[in-house]
């Protein structure tokens, strides 16, 4: 029988990488009628957070922190469905998406997983998205936070665009705005006016809670 | 000093020892070209001769893989399938970014059909480099790194990484398949003439390297090394690119035979004058004016300081090829590069302390 002091287990699953094993005792959790939001709070976040703090020590790297975030998205793809039933909050609304003129996805798609694996709703834009398309999202999404995301030195000007499209569109004090990528740092992002820059996905959760006031 | 060729300046330079000038090349965009010598029909290599830069490289991405049209985005732009089979999507710079990688599974490898490295059209300008510039001036082949083919075309980034913690034999089989290819191609462009070797990949971010130490090991360093045997065994040097934080595996890169590196990244933290005390006396070191700040967005003059601070601080001695911090790529000012390149001709002359103070010295680092 699975009980709910057995939900650490999920959280070693998902630190080790073991899909298979965090699908399979997070079924044994719902069937044993843990609430979904329990398992998640006690299961999959700790599980995540420790990911972060492993990256963030500089002992896991990306494959780890990609076969981690897996293991939490297959726990979180039997949990949603039974959250969103029961109507529980998420963390906040984020969207997000890879700048115009730029189509590399996997900083975009990490930070996805970790943001979602930590109960936040996320939509995700896509690649090569332009200004005026981020500025429909926020126009016809209720969303509290925006990523920019460009990995090309080249395409970190398109943030900048972005966020002068919002403003002109009378939409910038609608959202936060939260730009990353690989060569983008703090300076270039209070130089374009952001709210916040996260280095990587797990610093991402934590400067997303930040803007909002749940860290 | 004898004023020495384009080539030999680089080849001194790479044995860490000093020339005449600090040597100079790097890849630029046509746009930048076409506006500094106001002529759009003047060619690659009458540009390298009216700057009098030291050495044209060939990249090979863009100049001997071949590419199917595939059709246009949706914001535009062109998208390829490349010769290894990925779907590529081209950006306003002159490489494109793979999308969709080759491979979707590890069965897919059983029916793989490798692209063939001995096309002659893929040597067509190497040969004329070679005709225009043999022993004036270096003909640098690049070499895209066998990390980014597997990773990139081949199996995609995603599932190159999951690969590499959970089947490592799936990594093994993909790096076989683009090392094969890539010592075929060295091998044919040795033969034609080329000097050097420059192998281009990242290994690293900005906060440092994209896998673990344990990981560069097992998988990224071993197929380099092979590129650098074998351009070794037949006398030519090997460079290694690999833009971001490198501070925790430069040692790898040196110990896989790498002569030198590129581009010491300072938008990574990395200093050209410490990477000169730590292993300046191990290979030669390339970079670092940032194409991501000063030659993009600075005034000229900015562009000079930063270009002196760089052979000041990593010039002494030789083992210095000052370049930007990754290309000259179309953002580029094209008044920014030529007083970069002006820059380095007036004060990248040996000995420089005729034009500098406290010259960092290579090798006083801790190793």
């Amino acid at each position: 029988m699975f009980d709910v002091t057995n939900l650490n287990e999920i959280s070693n699953a998902i630190i080790e990488g073991e899909g298979d094993v965090a699908l399979d005792l997070t079924k044994k959790a719902i069937d044993a009628d843990i609430p979904a939001n329990e398992i998640l709070d006690k299961g999959v976040i700790p599980g995540l957070q420790k990911v972060g703090d492993l990256f963030g020590k500089g002992e896991y790297f990306l494959p780890e922190l990609i076969v981690s975030g897996e293991a939490a998205t297959n726990a979180l793809e039997l949990l949603e469905p039974i959250l969103s039933k029961g109507g529980a909050p998420s963390r906040g609304k984020f969207a997000i998406g890879t700048v115009e003129g730029d189509v590399h996805s996997i900083g975009k798609n990490i930070v996805i997983m970790m943001l979602k694996g930590n109960g936040w709703d996320v939509t995700d834009l896509g690649v090569d998205v332009s200004p005026e398309e981020f500025c429909l999202a926020v126009e016809n999404g209720d969303f509290q936070i925006i990523g920019l995301s460009s990995l090309l030195t080249m395409t970190m000007p398109n943030s900048a665009k972005t966020i002068e499209s919002l403003k002109a569109a009378g939409l910038r004090d609608k959202v936060k705005v939260m730009v990353g990528g690989a060569p983008v740092t703090q300076e270039w992002a209070d130089k374009i006016g952001a709210d916040a820059y996260a280095k990587d996905g797990p610093a991402a959760v934590k400067v997303a809670a930040a803007l909002l006031g749940k860290s | 000093m004898q004023k020495l060729t384009g080539l030999e300046r680089m080849l001194k330079t790479i044995k860490l020892q000093e020339p005449d000038i600090v040597p100079h090349f790097d890849g630029i965009d046509k746009r930048v070209r076409d506006a500094i010598m106001r002529d759009t029909n003047a060619s690659y290599e009458d540009f390298i001769e009216f700057l009098d830069i030291d050495g044209i490289v060939i990249i090979d991405r863009v100049y001997t893989w071949s590419y199917e049209n595939l059709g246009i985005s949706k914001s535009g732009r062109q998208v390829k399938r490349c010769q290894w089979g990925a779907t590529i999507q081209f950006t306003a710079e002159e490489t494109g970014i793979p999308v969709e990688p080759a491979i979707k599974s590890e069965k897919d490898l059983d029916s793989y059909v490798p692209p063939d490295p001995n096309l002659p059209w893929r040597y067509e300008w190497l040969k004329q480099l070679v005709k225009r510039f043999k022993g004036q001036r270096a003909i640098i082949v690049g070499c895209t790194d066998v990390f980014d083919v597997a990773k990139e075309n081949l199996l995609g980034d995603t599932q190159y990484y999951k690969a590499m913690v959970k089947n490592p034999d799936f990594i093994d089989r993909a790096n076989e398949i683009a090392l094969n290819y890539q010592l075929q191609y060295v091998k044919n462009c040795i033969d034609i003439g080329a000097d050097i070797i420059f192998v281009n990949g990242d290994w690293a971010m900005t906060e440092g390297p994209m896998v673990s130490r344990e990981f560069i090991k097992r998988f990224v360093a071993p197929p380099f090394q092979k590129i650098v045997e074998y351009a070794h065994s037949r006398g030519v040097p090997c460079l290694k690119h690999t833009d971001g934080n490198i501070w925790p595996i430069y040692d790898v890169i040196i110990d896989a035979g790498a002569d030198g590196i590129h581009p010491i990244d300072p938008m990574a933290g990395m200093d050209i004058g410490e990477a000169k005390a730590k292993f300046g006396d191990k290979v030669c070191l390339l970079g670092n004016v940032s194409c991501a700040f000063s030659l993009v967005s600075g005034t000229t003059e900015e562009v000079r300081q930063e270009t002196k601070e760089v052979i000041r601080k990593a010039g002494k001695g030789g083992g210095l090829i000052c370049m930007s911090s990754n290309s000259i790529h179309s953002g580029v000012k094209p008044e920014n590069y030529l007083a970069m390149v002006e820059t380095i001709h007036e004060y990248g002359t040996y000995p420089l302390e005729e034009h500098f103070n406290n010259l960092v010295e290579a090798g006083s680092g801790i190793w």
